[in-house]
């Protein structure tokens, strides 16, 4: 009875925690932020790309202005924390 | 309905439902060795590996619950431990929702998930047989 009652507790704390986990959406806060804005804010054809600073293979930063002026082909792997 | 049926019932709904689960998960991993196939899961071959894996340990545990549902005073522990891995499901759930890492693959569905967990953890803790009611039915059949 007595461990009943301790696992009772226990699952009402966890309920108690799910409910009081943040409710805001997960998109305004963290890291994940900046990708899901990405996301919504869609590059249509013709539009300028936007700013930009994206760590390449070897860890270097890439700006927009080292793209701008040549032929570029830009490919993008989902990473292993994606 | 008493609460030994109950528990039954509750049994035998998730033995149910995670035999499906497990097949479907089986079935994923087959169906990624076609070739040229679109994986029905976002993962690799080796995130399929421990899909088909997962899918596998999902039946074995289909089978004890289901062994639980038709005899539920000898099978005392497994409900004691499908609580307790419901519970850590939840758990896993809720640093998943907080972490943020899946939200878009999965929107709120973890923290929903997490919740309805609970609440089956929690009915299995107060349905499940007691000690002394399992003790008296393994006594009566020897």
């Amino acid at each position: 009875m007595i461990l009943r009652a301790l696992a009772t507790l226990v699952l009402v704390g966890l309920i108690g925690l799910n409910f009081a986990l943040p409710t805001s959406s997960l998109s305004h806060r963290g890291s994940e932020n900046k990708v899901r804005a990405d996301i919504t804010s869609e590059l249509l054809v013709g539009q300028q790309l936007p700013e930009l600073e994206l760590i390449d293979l070897n860890g270097a930063a890439v700006t927009r202005d080292d793209l701008l002026g040549h032929r570029v082909l830009i490919t993008f792997e989902r990473s292993v924390d994606w | 309905m008493n609460r030994l049926r109950l528990y039954r019932l509750l049994m035998g709904i998730l033995a149910v439902a995670i035999l499906v689960f497990g097949l479907s998960l089986v079935a994923t991993f087959f169906a990624y060795q076609r070739p040229g196939s679109v994986p029905m899961i976002p993962t690799g071959p080796v995130g399929h590996y421990f899909v088909a894996f997962t899918g596998c340990a999902l039946l074995g545990w289909a089978g004890g619950l289901l062994g639980a549902a038709r005899d539920p005073l000898s099978s005392r522990s497994v409900g004691t431990m499908t609580a307790f891995v419901f519970a850590l499901m939840a758990v896993i759930r809720m640093m998943v929702w907080f972490v943020g890492d899946y939200y878009v693959w999965l929107g709120n569905l973890p923290r929903t998930e997490a919740s309805a967990f609970l609440m089956i953890s929690l009915a299995l803790v107060w349905l499940r047989p007691t000690v002394s009611e399992s003790r008296r039915a393994t006594k009566r059949e020897d």
